[in-house]
Parts: structure tokens; sequence; C-alpha cells
């Protein structure tokens, strides 16, 4: 009986160190490494890329980032998930104060991309929701133009 | 059996411990002034480094201004040799990359080269040249071409030192490589304005302010670091001409429209920026001072 375990333990190990997988790799099912990195393309034409995000919700109900936007200059906010769309995942910007300036989701109608062109200089929210219970994972780029 | 195990145990503790990279060791122990720890959240220092803007888009506006690409504004690489401490190789890094990036927009890649290997050179002597992926730019800066490339690249290697810096408990290298950024922007910036003045530049500036005032925060996690809190002084004059600068945010609700699959958005909210040229050339004058101090 002993010997069986220790021959699955022993199984196990050398599994995990054959593929490189780690015990956190197996409990994490988000590659939003992966998403944010497919997002950085997708920036419309003429964006500059500034910055990627991770979307990893799978704990929680919002992600939230922040950044120093500067008026004169339009910046784009997109996001992606594995499938279709959206899958539900909402992008919003809202200023210091917290007012909504912007959001992925108009009527009801979710787009997976933003174009702000900031009039006002300052510290904003990026904020990630979800409106599908079933998918908070994502990856999201940041770019600006003149 | 158990000889066996505690065998298999082994190897798999060696090569889990193997994948750190070698540098890491020898990276920890040539920090300085870095032993004693903060005592503030990490997530709080690196939430406030990554909404500092790039200042790529200022060299951007610089050139969408009509300025002229002025090589003379930017640090000389050979003043590499001078940077013989991990503060000062920190901030040149930054100095440098900002310098990169102005020359990217421009499309000065010969000046850029020169750069490239100043930026490789500082980030191997503080053990993140890993990150910089010196043959795929040097091959784009050779093809100019790809400036839209060259910039990615560039901009990404940055968030990968900065990303690898923060989740290895180093963020002051983080903080010293992201101001030293900053302060060549400004440079050239207030030198520009200094030489064509518009209303647009001076708003610039005057903006600048919302940074400088995340700068001095981040700082204020490291007043026990000598060459952190030297640093902090010479910010505290510049936020004392920065305090005749006011900036005053009206929120009006936005309008939006989908087009092409994109939320157009129109803000209405905006900001007014009042800033004289007398604090303009008060600026000027702080940021040379330090900046001169900081390249030599």
């Amino acid at each position: 009986m002993q010997s069986s375990i220790m021959k699955k333990i022993i199984f196990l190990i050398l599994f995990s160190s054959a593929f490189g997988v780690g015990a956190g790799e197996i409990v994490q099912q988000c590659n939003s490494d992966n998403l944010a990195n497919e997002c950085i393309p997708k920036l419309s034409e003429g964006f500059n890329f500034l910055k990627s995000y991770k979307i990893d919700g799978t704990a929680k109900d919002r992600i939230e980032y922040s950044y120093v936007f500067m008026k004169g200059t339009q910046y784009m906010i997109n996001i992606c998930t594995g499938g279709a769309v959206t899958d539900g995942m909402v992008v919003s910007i809202l200023d210091k104060d917290r007012n909504k300036i912007a959001s992925s989701k108009i009527n009801g109608q979710f787009v997976s991309a933003i174009a702000y062109p900031c009039n006002a200089s300052g510290i904003y929210y990026i904020q990630y929701t979800f409106d599908d219970p079933s998918n908070h994972c994502g990856g999201s780029a940041l770019g600006f133009k003149r | 059996m158990k000889i066996f195990i505690i065998g298999v145990l082994t190897v798999f503790l060696v090569s889990c411990t193997s994948e750190k990279k070698p540098d890491d060791q020898e990276f920890q122990k040539s920090l300085e002034s870095t032993e004693e720890k903060t005592g503030i959240d990490e997530g709080v220092i690196n939430a406030i480094l990554d909404q500092i803007p790039s200042p790529l888009e200022i060299s951007v506006l610089l050139k969408e201004s009509g300025s002229k690409y002025n090589g003379a504004l930017l640090n000389q690489s050979d003043n590499l040799v001078k940077y013989n401490n991990n503060y000062k190789k920190a901030l040149n890094l930054g100095v440098y990359g900002t310098d990169l990036g102005y020359t990217n927009i421009y499309s000065q890649n010969q000046d850029g080269i020169k750069f490239i290997s100043s930026i490789k050179s500082l980030a191997d002597e503080l053990n993140i040249g890993q990150f910089f992926d010196i043959e795929t730019i040097g091959r784009l800066a050779t093809n100019s071409k790809n400036p839209d490339s060259l910039l990615l690249i560039t901009t990404l290697n940055f968030n990968h030192i900065n990303h690898y810096l923060q989740t290895q408990g180093r963020d002051n290298l983080s903080v010293l490589l992201l101001t030293g950024g900053w302060l060549e922007a400004m440079q050239i910036t207030c030198q520009v304005a200094a030489k064509k003045p518009s209303k647009e530049l001076f708003e610039k500036i005057g903006e600048q302010k919302i940074i400088l005032e995340q700068i001095l925060l981040l700082f204020s996690f490291y007043k026990d670091d000598t060459n952190m809190a030297g640093l902090l002084k010479d910010f505290e004059l510049l936020k004392a001409a920065y305090e005749k600068v006011t900036i005053n945010y009206t929120y009006k609700e936005s309008s939006m429209e989908i087009v092409n699959g994109v939320a157009v958005i129109k803000d209405n909210s905006t900001t007014t920026i009042d800033i004289t040229e007398q604090t303009v050339e008060e600026i000027r004058t702080i940021i040379n001072s330090i900046r001169t101090r900081i390249i030599n």
C-alpha cells in the first residue's frame, strides 16, 4: 500500500519535472499573459503601444489599473478573450472622482475597444468587469496617438 | 526505496531552483542601499509605477508640433563610463531609454544605435540584460522601414524590465528607471520650449505636475535610501516651483458612439492649466540642474 503511494508520488514528481508543469500552473487556468500579448497587434493602425494588462478575475468581480492620461492625446484600450467578441467582459474608464468617462458596453452592446481622445489630464482608472459569470479571463492593451 | 525517493526529490528540487536565473543572486547582492525594506506594500508602489505615462508620448507631441530633431539635447552615449553605481546606472538606463525613444520617433536610427549599445551595457550591469533583445532591436534599428516595430519592441523590453524588477521586490530600481526617463523627457521638452515657446508646450510642462506628485509619493517610500533621499530633496525644489502651477478639472458627462466596432468617446470634461513663462523658466533651470548631476 505504502509502496503504491510512493510510486504515485514519484510518478507525479517526474511527470511535473519532465513537462515543466508547476503546481501553480495546474491551478491557474486563465492565461491572461497570452491574451494580453494577443491584444497588442490588435490596436488600430497609428496607435503606439504603451502597456498590456492581464485580466485574471477568476476570483474577483473586477480588475482595476490606473494610468495618467494626457489632454490632447488619443488613447485606445482593447480587450481580448479566448472566445467570441468580448465574452461579456467590459472595460471602462473612470476619472479620479470615479465618474464614468467611457465604456465598451453601450446600450447593451459589447465592443472590443474604446477610442478615447482625452480632453482632461489626470489620473484615470481602467476598470474591467464581467457581465458573463463564466468568463473572468482576458487580456488588454493600451495604445496612444496624437 | 527510500534512498531512491530522496534522490528523485533532490533532483526535483535542484531542477526547480535552477529555474531561477543564474544572475539573480549576483543581482540581489549588487543592489546598493536596498537592504532595508520599506515596509510599504509593494503592490501600492507597483500600482503607482504602472500609472506613470511613457516618455514616448512627449516625444511624439514634440514631433507633431513641428519641433525638429535635436541630438544635442540628448545624453552622450560615452557618458556610460561615469555610471559606476547601481543608483546612477538605473537612472541613466531610464535617461537613455527616453533618448532611444526620441531617436525612434524621429527615425534617427544612427543615433539610436549608440543608445542601444549603452542601454544594453547598463542593463547587463544591472543583471536585467536578458530582457533586452539587442539582436532584434539592432536589426530593426538598421532597417528604417520599421520604426513602429522598433518602438514596439523597445517599449515591450522596458515593460518587461520594470515588471521583472517589481516582481523581484527591487522596485526601487524600477522607480529610478522611470524617474530617469521622465526627467529626460522633461529636459527635452523644457529645452524645446525655451527655443520655441508655445502655449501648448507650456501646458505640457505644467501638466507634468500630476506626474511629479506621483514620483514624490514614490520617493517618500525610500527615505532611508541615501541616494534616493538626496534626489527627493532636489525634487522638493521642483515641487516648490510647481506650486505656482494650477490645474483645474471640470467634469462633464461624455458621449459615445460605436464606429466600426469601436466605442468612440467624446470627452466633454476639461482641464485648464495655468502656468506663466517665468514658472516654465524656473522649472527648466531646476530640471537642467538635476539632470546634469544625474548624467555626469
